[in-house]
């Protein structure tokens, strides 16, 4: 069966660009959320496999929404997305839980990659 | 077919040009309240976005931009930048900047030179000084005591644009009637005064609608989003094409149809293209086409919307008519396909087997209808079965001044919107003839019934207008052919005046009830002309015919 993913960025243009990356490699692009709370929504409704996260959103930060989707989807594995100069974050991201990030913008080989592994459970604070 | 960078590109012109509005709008509520938490925060992740998004194309100056003026609106937003003192300059030169990229982008322009600006964004996130252009700081400083600098815009409230154009309709009003009298009077002095007034405030009319036009793009903009929203949602895939974004038209009437054309699109979407495995079938391509477009024809712009989906079906539209009671089985078996496709835009009709989450939900295209006649525009629709379907929106460019023309009757004038009027026929006896009591004429190929429009005025009661007879016609009548919802009808008028700008006013109460009449005009000569409602006249007519 398809790894299903759920894309979380509040840019229409960046969440075209990974459903069409994903789509293009075989995954099943369950949803895109544009903010945390659709985000939180959708995760209950379909829960996927894995979830790319994105950083800086307009209701919550990234950091409250993973915080939240640790609680309600503990199975769902996290890869954060983030345009640098929010390293920081990030950091705190992995500390709380989520596998890897992607630095924008993404090579469409990065992306399969860090996804690939971090839903064979072996990814661990990888970057692009 | 589009290939998928030009889709990327098409989607990253639309975000970023809403990114840098909604820019502007934050960084004017920053500078009426420098402490204004949500605006930076948007501030920040708009800049985030369209730095990442700017990358991702390989436009790294636009990104670099975008980035540093994020650093900046983080280090404000945690309180070690204020927003104040030439830190607000820069940052204001930064987003203009911005804004000239995204638009250098659009036109396929290159991007215009940033170095000055990074470095003393770069200056600014390091804590020191920015270095203000030495050319624009000298000719500040000398003009400093001449003149403040002030921005070429204005921004300005739409209400007060439409304040502004009532007022100059009055004046156009009795600018008419100044000119009369003075024709009257036949005083050169005053004719000549007259003369001048007349073409300064013609001048003054075009000006200010001219201030109230903005380009059909900023709405079309939107719809990439739209569609590939409800496309993904139905499964199908969709081609989405825009052109004539720069056509211009006035902003109201943009306002007022945003929902129409909402409409019309998601219903295209979700009924008019048919399913990625109907489209096989068929033979077609998978992707559907669905474009929006706009275009001026004459005084009026054109707004389409056409997908090359299955089509409307006229026979299930005749059955359903038929069984929602709004025709007799009989007379809906001798309509043509454009008077069956008519009902689609009666209140509640609906083809939808399944109301579905996207559009459909209980909401049929009388809402599109409603919208244009309140507009006093009209919608065409064309379609093919199994080819596609196209729905076009007839819009006034400007809401207060119509074009209409005057016409007599029982020695009365009436206007005509003539955005309802196709065409003028002056018919000798020998053209008309009588078919079921009605009056008939034959126009491009097409049987056009006449009624004297004194008899839909005059005639009092509910019950149906008297036969015609041959009898009733001496002479050559004068006939002004209307079109509404692609039925046209011959009224019959005593003569034509003329064709005139007017200005409609809204009948008051309690005439506001009366809906033969839009509104009424003011004639030069001071005359009360009733504004005829060419919609409430052939529902009249279609009700009453015998």
């Amino acid at each position: 069966m398809n790894k299903r993913i759920l894309i979380v960025d509040d840019s229409f243009y960046m969440r075209t660009m990974l459903k069409n990356m994903l789509t293009d490699a075989g995954y099943e692009v369950v949803g895109e959320a544009a903010n945390g709370a659709q985000a939180l929504e959708m995760a209950t409704a379909t829960s996927p496999d894995l979830i790319t996260l994105d950083v800086i959103l307009p209701d919550n930060t990234g950091l409250d929404v993973l915080k939240s989707l640790r609680q309600i989807q503990p199975s769902a594995k996290v890869v954060m997305c983030s345009a640098v100069g929010q390293e920081v974050i990030v950091t705190e991201a992995i500390e709380n839980g989520a596998l890897a990030y992607i630095v924008k913008p993404f090579s469409e080989e990065k992306v399969l990659e860090i996804v690939g592994s971090a839903l064979q459970g072996d990814a661990s604070e990888q970057s692009a | 077919m589009k290939t998928r960078d030009q889709e990327y590109r098409e989607l990253f012109m639309a975000e970023a040009l809403e990114y840098y509005d909604s820019m502007s709008r934050h960084l004017s509520e920053l500078e009426r309240n420098p402490n204004a938490g949500p605006s930076l925060n948007e501030l920040f992740r708009l800049m985030h976005n369209l730095k990442a998004n700017a990358r991702a194309m390989g436009f790294n100056d636009l990104g670099e931009v975008a980035h540093h003026l994020e650093t900046l609106f983080g280090l404000i937003r945690d309180q070690e930048r204020t927003f104040s003192g030439p830190l607000t300059r820069v940052v204001f030169t930064g987003v203009d900047a911005l804004g000239n990229m995204i638009r250098a982008v659009g036109a396929n322009q290159p991007l215009p030179d940033a170095t000055a600006l990074l470095d003393n964004l770069d200056r600014l996130v390091r804590g020191e000084e920015p270095i203000l252009d030495a050319e624009e700081a000298a000719e500040s400083e000398e003009e400093s005591n001449k003149k403040m600098e002030l921005s070429d815009l204005v921004y300005i409230q739409v209400k007060k644009l439409d304040n502004l154009l009532n007022l100059v309709g009055e004046l156009v009003i009795d600018r008419d009637r100044i000119m009369t009298l003075a024709q009257e009077l036949d005083n050169p002095a005053l004719l000549a005064t007259a003369q001048h007034l007349f073409r300064i405030s013609d001048d003054l009319q075009y000006s200010v609608m001219d201030a109230r036009l903005v380009g059909v793009g900023v709405l079309l903009n939107k719809f990439p989003r739209v569609v590939r929203d409800v496309a993904s949602a139905e499964g199908k895939e969709v081609e989405l094409t825009l052109s004539g974004q720069d056509v211009q038209i006035d902003r109201n009437i943009l306002q007022i149809i945003t929902d129409a054309l909402l409409h019309l699109v998601r219903n295209a979407v979700s009924h008019g293209l048919e399913t990625t495995e109907q489209r096989l079938a068929a033979g077609k391509p998978v992707v559907g086409k669905l474009n929006l477009s706009a275009l001026t024809e004459r005084d009026d712009v054109l707004i389409q919307v056409r997908d090359d989906g299955r089509g409307i079906n006229t026979e299930a539209v005749r059955r359903k008519a038929v069984e929602r009671g709004l025709v007799s089985a009989n007379t809906a078996a001798t309509l043509d396909e454009k008077a069956v496709w008519a009902f689609l835009f009666e209140p509640g009709f609906s083809m939808a087997q399944k109301v579905t989450d996207i559009s459909g939900r209980g909401v049929g295209l009388d809402v599109v209808k409603l919208a244009l006649d309140s507009l006093g525009g009209q919608l065409r629709v064309e379609s093919e079965l199994g080819v596609g379907t196209t729905f076009t929106l007839v819009l006034p460019t400007s809401i207060a001044v119509k074009g209409a023309l005057l016409v007599e009757v029982e020695e009365r004038p009436y206007a005509v919107p003539l955005l309802h009027t196709d065409t003028v026929l002056s018919l000798h006896p020998g053209q008309i003839s009588v078919v079921g009591g009605v009056l008939v004429t034959y126009f491009q190929e097409q049987s056009v019934p006449l009624v004297p429009l004194r008899q839909l005025l005059y005639d009092e009661g509910d019950g149906p207008l008297p036969f015609a007879t041959r009898d009733d016609i001496t002479g050559p009548q004068q006939v002004l052919v209307v079109n509404y919802n692609n039925r046209r009808l011959g009224l019959v008028v005593d003569r034509f005046i003329r064709q005139q700008n007017i200005v409609i006013k809204p009948l008051s109460k309690p005439l506001d009830t009366i809906d033969l009449f839009g509104g009424v005009t003011l004639l030069g000569s001071g005359q009360v002309c009733l504004v005829l409602d060419v919609p409430a006249l052939t529902r009249l007519f279609l009700n009453k015919r015998p």
